[in-house]
């Protein structure tokens, strides 16, 4: 297991990254944390000329607060997210979710970006994305490109980055003060990709959630918005009788990929135990 | 590990039938296709560039038929193959009829994966089939019948009847006189499909 040969160039602006991706078009790959690039070339399944390495930009690694938004760049690992103080007191659902990302030695190299940008179906950050309402900053020839998460993924490993952009930066809205948040993970293992997932956001007012967000992972090529499931929670009490509605919503939208080990069916109950979890954090949110 | 599908292609038999015996027409259709080759009357051979993700690979595939029924069905069996990356082999079969005026093709395939691709598993063997059969689809129907795709019937990811695990399958579409090659069309679509689907399960 041993990588093809391959051109290896470190950058130290996004400008530079962008003109060698222009100059090489489908023979250059960014690399940004490796954890899934090294293996890939390892595995021989992809051979670039040219590795872009954009890890030496400073400019991607901070996280900060500008006004009512909080900046997460993409260089930023998911380990610096677990630590952040800041992420936890302006994103919460974020340090919720950091644990389940793999490993601890994959999460100190991993970043924030590459996985957004990779957009594994299993990945936890797009559907974290998705559910806080983030916008994902692009940068390419023609300037800077703001792509609203829910319309960033496409499909399976596909996103709206053009091959010649480089994503950034991250802008997630700061949440109000009723601001709830859940995440939940089913993996065989701890660090196992998940089996079905979800990532919830909503405003508390008293017994009510309003404009509730499940984002659910790893049950289509894509994060699954329940838009069904959420107009059923929607500014109404919360009683068992309405997360069963929720449920038979869900059951009612969501049609869950199988993978070798869990069928469809499996999928879709799993994911409706987690939305019910998801409904009872949230309601007893902080 | 099975999948499952089903496709309706708004064209008449004949055009069909007419898109499924150019090799410039499949050429077009099978995402990442490279180059296809008749090698007999029942063999086919591709060369596919699969590009998905971090995954940028070039595999070889080849395809015969067996249990021929002329305007019916037919079972393919293929084998493909991406060198030190690993292979993937199996079997589909496949069925036609006509429906409204188009034809109505269904398939379930059957495979199983071996070397790198094994190892790596096939966690998402049945979504890159379906991206992929959906690719397929698109192109297939907009070069035979440009602008009479009927967009309800588009093989989207709501088409592939999403069964138990499965690596792909690929369809293709047609109904013709019993023509070889529109099942040979078909497979060499098969094969990328579950090739490609294979690479992907990381």
């Amino acid at each position: 297991m041993k990588a093809p040969v391959f051109d290896y160039v470190r950058v130290d602006s996004v400008d530079k990254a962008i003109g060698l991706l222009q100059a090489h078009g489908d023979d250059a790959k960014i690399l940004a944390g490796g954890q899934t690039m090294m293996a890939t070339l390892n595995m021989r399944l992809s051979s670039p000329q040219l590795l872009v390495d954009i890890s030496q930009i400073d400019q991607l690694r901070k996280i900060s607060v500008n006004g009512s938004t909080l900046h997460i760049g993409a260089m930023v690992t998911h380990s610096e997210i677990e630590r952040s103080e800041v992420i936890r007191q302006h994103a919460p659902l974020l340090s919720m979710a950091v644990p389940h990302i793999a490993h601890k030695a994959i999460r100190n190299r991993g970043t924030w970006g590459g996985s957004l940008a990779y957009a594994d179906p299993a990945a936890e950050w797009p559907a974290c994305a998705i559910a806080l309402g983030a916008t994902l900053v692009a940068q390419g020839p023609q300037g800077i490109r703001r792509i609203s998460a829910d319309q960033f993924f496409l499909d399976l490993y596909t996103t709206a980055l053009a091959a010649d952009e480089l994503l950034i930066d991250v802008e997630i809205p700061i949440g109000s003060r009723q601001q709830v948040v859940a995440f939940q993970e089913l993996a065989r293992r701890h660090g196992d990709y998940a089996i079905a997932g979800i990532a919830a956001c909503a405003q508390r007012d008293g017994e009510m959630l309003r404009q509730p967000r499940f984002v659910f992972f790893a049950v289509a090529n894509t994060p699954f918005q329940a838009t069904r499931a959420q107009s059923v929670v929607d500014g109404k009490v919360l009683t068992p009788g309405l997360v069963d509605e929720a449920i038979a919503a869900l059951r009612g939208e969501l049609n869950p990929l199988s993978d070798l080990t869990n069928t469809s069916a499996t999928k879709l109950h799993l994911s409706t135990v987690l939305l019910k979890r998801a409904i009872h954090a949230l309601s007893a949110g902080h | 590990m099975e999948i499952k599908g089903e496709e309706n292609i708004r064209a008449t038999v004949q055009t069909v039938w007419d898109g499924l015996n150019s090799t410039d027409v499949l050429l077009k259709s099978i995402p990442g296709c490279e180059e296809i080759q008749r090698t007999a009357d029942n063999e086919l051979q591709a060369k596919v560039m699969i590009k998905l993700g971090p995954v940028k690979a070039r595999f070889s595939g080849k395809v015969t038929m067996t249990n021929v029924q002329p305007l019916k069905g037919y079972t393919l069996n293929f084998e493909g193959s991406g060198g030190a990356a690993g292979f993937a082999k199996g079997s589909a079969d496949v069925s036609l009829q006509e429906a409204d005026g188009g034809t109505l093709l269904t398939y379930v395939a059957n495979a199983s994966v071996g070397g790198k691709l094994g190892q790596i598993g096939s966690r998402l063997i049945e979504g890159s089939a379906k991206k992929l059969s959906s690719e397929f689809f698109a192109a297939f129907a907009e070069t035979v019948a440009p602008g009479h795709r009927d967009r309800a019937e588009q093989p989207s990811a709501e088409d592939a009847t999403p069964s138990d695990d499965g690596p792909a399958a690929s369809p293709k579409a047609a109904s013709a006189q019993g023509s070889n090659r529109m099942w040979l069309a078909i497979a060499a679509a098969v094969v990328v499909v579950i090739v490609a689907a294979s690479i992907f399960s990381k």
